[in-house]
């Protein structure tokens, strides 16, 4: 059904999983040029040039795929609208609903915009192991669960409270820094490092684009797995708690 | 003119009468822009531990160079940005329509009905934030403060000239909101100084796509000789974007066909 509709608006699908990824490639790869150019030895924390530009490059495909905004505004608008007592009235639930929307919706931008680095890659062969992208988005995917549950989590709140998509979007800006978006995480000072690569929110882009660009072997990536692991049944717990709280209070009326 | 000012003025207290409303909201609001400003700011403050300078860019100078990326921002948000987010649901929902029929221009309407008050106080924020980027200058000549008059309008016409483009594209895609975060791209092309680009890039960003406007220009006029030709590329470019902006309005509303019931 995800799949469906986004091949509705094939304009909007085209800029969201290429056109956006692409262009924040681009800027991100030049960025971390001119940086390794500035420094005396070409190397950063101990990683070439090459690691870098690949890194940048690859983040940002995964930091596209590991986001979400889209289905966390429209949950929230469900329960602000009133619009969820269709979604409550169905056999299936919330949650289960918008899991199976947003991976559907998932799978199918990441199939068209991991096209993009590949091609990329043929002709400017840098430092990335192909070999290991089937477990680095397998990581991302298993991280996907632990984003839609703290989306269903925020979506709760609006039970109780009037507008809580400011709340999306800090999430969302905080999630650049953790998730290793905005740089890898290797770069942050001690001890603050060791506890972000522990945090399941490295899972989203830090630890499956680092196993990709060789910057570390598959050790960190199981530990990444039982962090996100962890990490969803944590938010999960809240999340339900919360949504059970809230409908106990919430009075449907009309649409 | 006066019409418009008296518009404005009228536009900001209804803003805030209903901002003051869900005042969680206005905390939620400021903390998630201070949010993005450390964001930024940990991108170059991590990056200047293993390097001095980059692309001749030093942490002090930098840090102005991101105080005058906020200063517009909070602007930016203030004033603009609630509007043309909802530009394109605007468009689909038929609330157009209304706009269309009022004796008052309609891009005026779409871009400035709704101000964003609580970032009033992240103007504040950004603004002590940008002065004590100087006070870490050496030997600032606190004289080209003054260019700020000029630059800061001139980049917030700019961006709001770009940004326009992108929303009201949502007259001829219907639905294009992604086509938003396509202009978020182009935006972060100006949150990194021009001289970190490539000479092509860089041309690109002060002529073609003028983001560096945005902050770099600003920053550059503080900071470095200042040059007659960067403050007449923020005048005549602003101007630019304005009319574009307007013509492409027109353009795009050909496109339009009513959505209310």
């Amino acid at each position: 059904m995800a799949v469906l509709s986004q091949l509705e608006y094939r304009f909007n699908l085209f800029t969201d999983a290429v056109l956006q990824p692409f262009l924040t490639g681009v800027i991100e790869v030049t960025l971390w040029a001119a940086i390794l150019a500035s420094t005396a030895t070409g190397t950063l924390a101990g990683f070439s040039r090459e690691s870098y530009l690949a890194y940048a490059l690859w983040s940002a495909f995964f930091a596209r795929t590991s986001a979400n905004w889209m289905y966390e505004f429209r949950m929230i608008e469900e329960i602000d609208s009133g619009s969820v007592n269709s979604v409550l009235a169905r056999p299936i639930s919330f949650y289960e609903y918008y899991l199976g929307q947003f991976m559907g919706y998932k799978i199918l931008t990441t199939a068209l915009s991991f096209v993009v680095p590949v091609i990329i890659l043929s002709f400017w062969p840098t430092i990335s192991h192909l070999s290991r992208l089937p477990l680095a988005l397998f990581v991302t995917f298993v991280y996907l669960v632990f984003v839609l549950t703290l989306s269903f989590a925020i979506s709760s709140l609006a039970f109780f409270f009037n507008r809580v998509h400011s709340l999306t979007m800090a999430k969302n800006i905080a999630l650049w820094v953790l998730t290793g978006e905005l740089f890898p995480l290797d770069l942050v000072p001690e001890p603050y490092r060791n506890v972000l690569i522990h945090l399941p929110f490295a899972n989203g882009v830090y630890i499956p684009v680092g196993y990709l660009t060789g910057r570390f072997d598959h050790t960190l990536v199981l530990q990444g797995l039982v962090s996100t692991v962890i990490g969803t049944a944590v938010v999960g717990a809240i999340s339900f708690s919360l949504w059970n709280a809230g409908r106990r209070r919430y009075s449907g009326s009309g649409a | 003119m006066k019409k418009y000012l008296g518009l404005l003025l009228a536009f900001f207290r209804a803003s805030a009468i209903s901002d003051l409303e869900y005042r969680v909201n206005i905390a939620a609001k400021v903390l998630t822009d201070i949010i993005w400003y450390a964001a930024q700011l940990s991108v170059f403050e991590v990056l200047f531990r293993q390097t001095t300078a980059i692309s001749g860019w030093t942490l002090e100078t930098m840090r102005v160079f991101m105080g005058c990326l906020f200063v517009v921002d909070s602007f930016y948000m203030l004033v603009l940005q609630e509007n043309l987010d909802r530009f394109s649901d605007r468009v689909r929902k038929g609330d157009l329509d209304l706009l269309l029929a009022k004796p008052i221009n309609s891009q005026f309407m779409m871009s400035f009905q709704k101000f964003s008050t609580p970032y009033v106080i992240n103007i504040a924020i950004t603004t002590s934030y940008l002065i004590y980027a100087l006070t870490k200058v050496p030997d600032f000549n606190w004289w080209r403060l003054l260019f700020l008059i000029i630059t800061i309008p001139a980049g917030l016409a700019i961006t709001y000239g770009m940004r326009f483009f992108f929303s009201a594209s949502a007259l001829i895609f219907t639905r294009a909101e992604n086509i938003n975060y396509v202009w978020w791209q182009f935006y972060k092309l100006g949150t990194r100084p021009d001289a970190v680009y490539p000479f092509w890039l860089r041309y690109a960003i002060l002529t073609i796509v003028p983001v560096g406007f945005i902050a770099s220009v600003p920053a550059r006029l503080l900071l470095e000789e200042p040059s007659p030709w960067l403050i007449v590329g923020a005048f005549s470019l602003s101007a630019l974007s304005i009319y574009a902006s307007m013509r492409f309005w027109r353009f795009a509303l050909r496109f339009y066909s009513s959505a209310s019931s």
